[in-house]
């Protein structure tokens, strides 16, 4: 539900963003897909966790994002980090756990980092301490701010994770300070299983922003476009000094917590409801219905996605598990090797051949 | 048949002994209560006379080794059995023995009739592991030392740091440099770390024995007087009191009844006379016949007077118990039978235990006066300086007087400066009046 | 060469990096106008700005949250906490985030979380603490704490320039009546070394922070036994210098571990274990520890001098040792 006022900066956007927002969204969902056959094959170590429905928010946010902004994604955003430019290998590695992970076996899933001295996109991995990330965004805003980069921190928070003191703190000093902050809450239903009515008595996510005197609004997260605009407006107001924003996306979480997780506190007449709503066929019938792409031009890249997800696994799970010799070594600093996380840029990326945003950037400034 | 020979319990409190030499040799036949062996204990050296008569068939404890009490030394057997005897060295275990001796044979043999062990029931629970600390064990295991050798002066008779060096330093260098490393003193380079690896590689010995010097392993005798010596300074606050004394009147009265005591059987010195002075002030003062037990002072009852005796190897402080209970005749034969058995190496365990004051004789050998060390734990001593005629000043005019300097070393944890010149008051009036009917 | 308080040597240490390094920068509640609650950061907001001299709500996470983001994009945060109990109030990002975020994937958060501890002050339970113990076992995280001027500057300078989160316990009741001389040139106090406040052969007292100076004392009445303390103090307590610790011990044989903090689980404990796992065999009697009893820290003086160790319980303890 945009405000009447509002720009829709989707307008800016070229066929091939629109198109390249598809193949990023389809990318997510098969390295998942992808992940599920191997958690099933026992190659997975540990848990995994689907972000099967909300793709098309975590995608459409990030895609919000210039290229060398700092996003600080949940277990759910896998989208965000394939946005920004993480290959999908390495998440991969991260699943299973491969002594060239980026945590070389350290931590799971997108619990990593990738923070380049100067240029690049920044990546902020989360601990499993929800609401953590809101302060420390923050602090990346902060930082920017101080060394003179008109960077934009982004990152995300659940509506279970909007109940901790730390997302507390960190909205309400980001907005003190007027950092360049944008969170996107997802109102994604459940909170491991608790229902959002037993998580807040407020009647959309968003509201939570308003005690802090922070500027929000509430978009239906399975329309990838309304999320970029929302997402895009916020953006543009930090990068412009306007201070932190919060983004409500209202979407479903379609597996259970895990895959481990037998689902049986899910709605299903609500689960058959979302399914309607998909963020990718949606998506894919708005690009056909606008005659932007046509059936086969989307079943490429489709085929395209899918052949480079496995591509991938394969690669990841021929790699090594670590050395267990290297356990005790990087507590402090001098006695570690720095990991390194492969950027990569889409095929669309490739054919543009200049940063995201760079024109409409230009246009709006 | 045969009998074993046991390391006897020489005091109550002994919990092994050092056989010091054997005096007799596998093969050679054994009378019945001919003396087998020389030991040392904590308490005493003495002569062990064979429990049985027969052949000397195996020695199982080797010169200079300590075993716990109880434990076989030797076995005297029929003639025969010479050819059947267990190799030397292996039955008794050497201290520290981390477990008590094995237990003994299903039917033991009766204990022969003069066994000193034998008889004592709580034999075995004596054999305690000597308490030390880990510091101490590995001093003690890199200079090669027997820690049962190391008389303990910390809480509950442990076997501190300051115990060990004391011991290693006084012992030859031959010794040490056997077992390796560095020098005595606690090395703060030496390593540190994990593993707790401790290297033994050799070092160099303190001293060089050959051209300009021979290293000769202390007696047991010497070993115990050092570490005897040093812990009562280390335990003590010594203060010395010198005193002149007149034994004008005391000569007079050995002239006078000499004879009379020589009919008696024994020889009036100078010693009975002080030992006498010295008990009227003991019982007058008895705060210098006490000891000091952690934070309590205690009081004996008893006066067991130790007198000094001078041996060859070395000094030993026989006992003349319940000294106040005796007279002038039964202190001086008690002094001179005490001083007869230490010199014959005759003296039993007790005859040296229990002393509640000693009285030591420096002016023996020429010297005017000495500054003895404190025979622990107790709290003072008596040193008797030469004997001379010298002239002093006597009602405004000189006058030769036999005169001696006695002097009272004293703990000043315990007696005061004033207390001890009472003390000395009281021993010299007592000598300079000594009253003739005592006599 | 001036002589200057220990909480001034904080303050010129603090200015110093901050001249030195514009990446330097304070984060705090009250650090500002106010010059924080016990006036270490005065003055810094007139040279620096507020840019650069941030005054926060009270929110301790945010504040440890700002500063590791910001260490992240390259800042240098100094982190001031009013007192140091309220470091509980930020438990979880410290210890989970920025402890742990070097081993996890490599990225250092250079940042130092600076903030009175301590008692003697009549404090309470809650402005009182000394929390050493709970970061003793967050792997990750570097705690210093100086007893002197001389070391406060030099150690605020190692704090800022090191790599990693360091916990910098500034003893309270150190803060106005510890003078000496701190010299104008710029150095650092190496983090992780300890030293030797007064040579002794007799035995050793390992502390840190105003214990230091209780240990002194009671050396000083010791000697006039003839008994010679060697007092270590630690300065540096994670990550431990356990060789100056052990090189004493095998000096003296005999130790005493002495901290303010409660007893059980307290440092000490750690002290005294690594001292009988890698000294035994320099050991003549056991270690022995001397801390605050097991309660939370009373307010009235006479039940705060109650629960803390004192001169008299150190000249004990040695005692007991001397004569072990």
């Amino acid at each position: 539900m945009p405000t009447s006022t509002a720009t829709r900066p989707s307008d800016d956007l070229t066929r091939d963003d629109r198109l390249e927002l598809y193949y990023f969204a389809r990318l997510t969902r098969d390295i998942e897909e992808r992940l599920a056959v191997l958690y099933r094959q026992n190659k997975v170590v540990g848990g995994l966790y689907r972000s099967l429905g909300q793709e098309g928010e975590s995608v459409a946010s990030a895609y919000a994002l210039a290229e060398d902004d700092a996003v600080a994604a949940l277990i759910r955003n896998l989208g965000s980090l394939i946005v920004q430019g993480i290959r999908p290998r390495a998440v991969f590695t991260q699943y299973m756990a491969k002594g060239t992970s980026p945590t070389r076996g350290r931590d799971l899933n997108l619990h990593f980092s990738h923070i380049p001295d100067a240029g690049g996109p920044i990546v902020v991995g989360p601990i499993s301490m929800l609401g953590d990330l809101v302060p420390v965004m923050a602090g990346v805003g902060l930082g920017a701010r101080m060394r003179g980069r008109a960077l934009v921190a982004m990152t995300y928070i659940g509506d279970g994770g909007t109940s901790t003191g730390a997302f507390h703190e960190g909205m309400n000093f980001a907005a003190v300070q007027k950092l360049p902050l944008v969170v996107i809450a997802e109102d994604n239903k459940y909170a491991y299983s608790t229902p959002v009515s037993q998580q807040m008595a407020l009647a959309r996510i968003d509201q939570r922003a308003e005690a802090y005197g922070i500027p929000h609004e509430m978009v239906d997260g399975n329309d990838m476009l309304a999320v970029y605009d929302a997402s895009r407006r916020a953006v543009e107001r930090a990068r412009h000094g306007d201070g932190p924003s919060l983004v409500g996306v209202d979407t479903m979480r379609m597996r259970g917590h895990a895959e481990h997780d037998d689902m049986r506190y899910m709605s299903k007449p609500l689960l058959d409801a979302w399914k309607a709503r998909d963020p990718i066929a949606r998506y894919h019938a708005h690009l056909v219905e606008t005659e932007i792409a046509t059936e086969t031009d989307l079943a490429e890249i489709d085929a395209m996605s899918r052949a480079y997800a496995e591509a991938e696994a394969d690669l990841a799970e021929a790699e090594p598990p670590p050395e267990p010799d290297t356990v005790a070594a990087g507590v402090f600093a001098g006695d570690h090797f720095q990991p390194t996380v492969e950027i990569v840029y889409s095929p669309f990326r490739e054919k543009r051949g200049t940063p995201r945003h760079a024109p409409a950037s230009e246009a709006g400034s | 048949m045969s009998t074993d020979v046991v390391m006897p319990q020489m005091g109550e409190s002994i919990a092994e002994g050092t056989v010091v030499r054997w005096l007799r040799k596998v093969g050679d036949e054994i009378d019945r209560d001919e003396p087998l062996f020389e030991i040392s204990t904590d308490k005493v050296d003495a002569e062990i006379p064979s429990p049985a008569a027969g052949i000397l068939t195996a020695i199982k404890v080797h010169e200079g080794e300590t075993v716990p009490i109880n434990s076989v030394v030797a076995v005297i057997g029929g003639a025969d059995d010479v050819a059947t005897a267990a190799p030397p060295a292996e039955a008794a275990p050497v201290i520290p023995a981390p477990t008590p001796p094995a237990a003994p044979p299903a039917a033991p043999a009766p204990p022969a009739p003069n066994s000193l062990a034998a008889a004592d029931p709580s034999a075995t629970a004596a054999v305690e592991r000597v308490r030390s600390s880990p510091l101490v064990r590995r001093l003690a295991r890199e200079h090669g030392v027997d820690l049962s050798q190391v008389t303990g002066s910390g809480s509950g008779g442990r076997v501190t740091k300051q115990d060990i060096l004391t011991h290693i330093d006084r012992r030859p260098a031959a010794a040490s440099s056997a077992a390796g490393p560095p020098p005595p003193s606690v090395a703060p380079a030496a390593p540190i770390g994990p593993p707790p690896v401790v290297s033994a590689e050799g070092t160099a010995p303190t001293f060089d024995a050959g051209q300009s010097s021979v290293a000769v392993p202390m007696t047991v005798m010497r070993r115990r007087i050092a570490e005897h010596m040093v812990a009562s300074r280390r335990t003590s606050a010594h203060v010395h009191s010198i005193f002149e004394v007149d034994f004008s009147r005391v000569q007079q009265l050995r002239k006078a009844h000499g004879a009379r005591y020589e009919q008696a059987g024994t020889k009036l010195t100078l010693m009975p006379f002080i030992a006498k002075a010295v008990i009227d002030a003991l019982r007058a003062m008895p705060i210098v016949n006490a000891s000091v037990d952690g934070d309590r002072v205690v009081y004996k009852r008893d006066i067991n007077l130790g007198v000094a005796v001078a041996l060859e190897s070395g000094l030993i402080v026989p006992v003349v118990k319940q000294a106040d209970e005796k007279n002038l005749l039964g202190l001086s034969r008690a002094i001179a039978d005490l001083a007869g058995r230490a010199r014959a190496r005759q003296l039993v365990p007790a005859d040296v235990q229990d002393g509640t004051f000693t009285i030591t004789n420096p002016g023996g050998f020429g010297a005017v006066f000495g500054l003895p060390i404190i025979n622990q734990p107790q709290v003072a001593i008596l040193g008797v300086g030469s004997l001379e005629k010298r002239p002093v000043v006597v009602n405004d005019a000189i006058a030769i007087r036999s005169i001696a300097y006695l002097t009272l070393g004293f703990d000043h944890r315990l007696i005061d400066g004033v207390v001890a010149d009472q003390f000395m008051g009281h021993v010299k009036r007592g000598l300079e009046q000594f009253e003739e009917s005592i006599v | 060469m001036a002589e200057m308080t220990y909480l001034e040597a904080i303050r010129q240490g603090l200015a110093e990096e901050m001249a030195r390094d514009e990446r330097v920068y304070a984060i705090g509640e009250d650090i500002g106008a106010y010059g924080g609650a016990f006036k270490v950061t005065e003055g810094l907001l007139e040279r620096f700005g507020a840019e650069r001299v941030i005054g926060t709500p009270i929110s301790e996470t945010a504040i440890i949250g700002a500063a590791i983001g910001s260490a992240y994009l390259g800042m240098r945060p100094v982190a001031e906490l009013q007192f140091i109990d309220f470091v509980a109030c930020c438990f979880n990002i410290l210890t989970n985030f920025a402890a742990k975020s070097r081993y996890r994937w490599g990225a250092g958060v250079p940042m130092v979380v600076r903030g009175p501890c301590g008692g003697g002050v009549s404090g309470g339970p809650f402005h009182s603490a000394n929390p050493e113990a709970h970061f003793l076992h967050t792997p990750g995280l570097k705690i210093v704490e100086p007893s002197t001027a001389y070391d406060a500057k030099g150690l605020i300078k190692a704090a800022i320039r090191d790599d990693d989160p360091v916990l910098f316990l500034e003893h309270k009741f150190l803060y106005r009546r510890v003078k000496d001389e701190v010299p104008d040139a710029d150095y650092v106090v190496p983090i992780g070394q300890a030293v030797v406040r007064r040579p002794g052969d007799d035995v050793t007292v390992v502390t840190f922070g105003a214990m230091t100076y209780t240990a002194l004392e009671a050396a000083e009445q010791l000697a006039q036994r003839d008994v010679e303390v060697e007092v270590i103090d630690l300065r540096t307590l994670s990550p431990l210098d356990h060789e100056t610790v052990l090189q004493s011990v095998a000096k003296t044989n005999k130790v005493v571990v002495l901290h303010e903090a409660q007893r059980t689980g307290g440092i000490g404990a750690e002290i005294a274990a690594a001292i009988t796992e890698r000294g035994f065999e320099h050991l003549d009697a056991p270690p022995v520890r001397l801390a605050s009893l097991d309660t939370p820290v009373p307010y009235n003086p006479g039940l705060e001098a109650a629960f803390r160790p004192g001169v008299e319980q150190i000249v004990a303890a040695v005692g007991q040792l001397v004569e072990y």
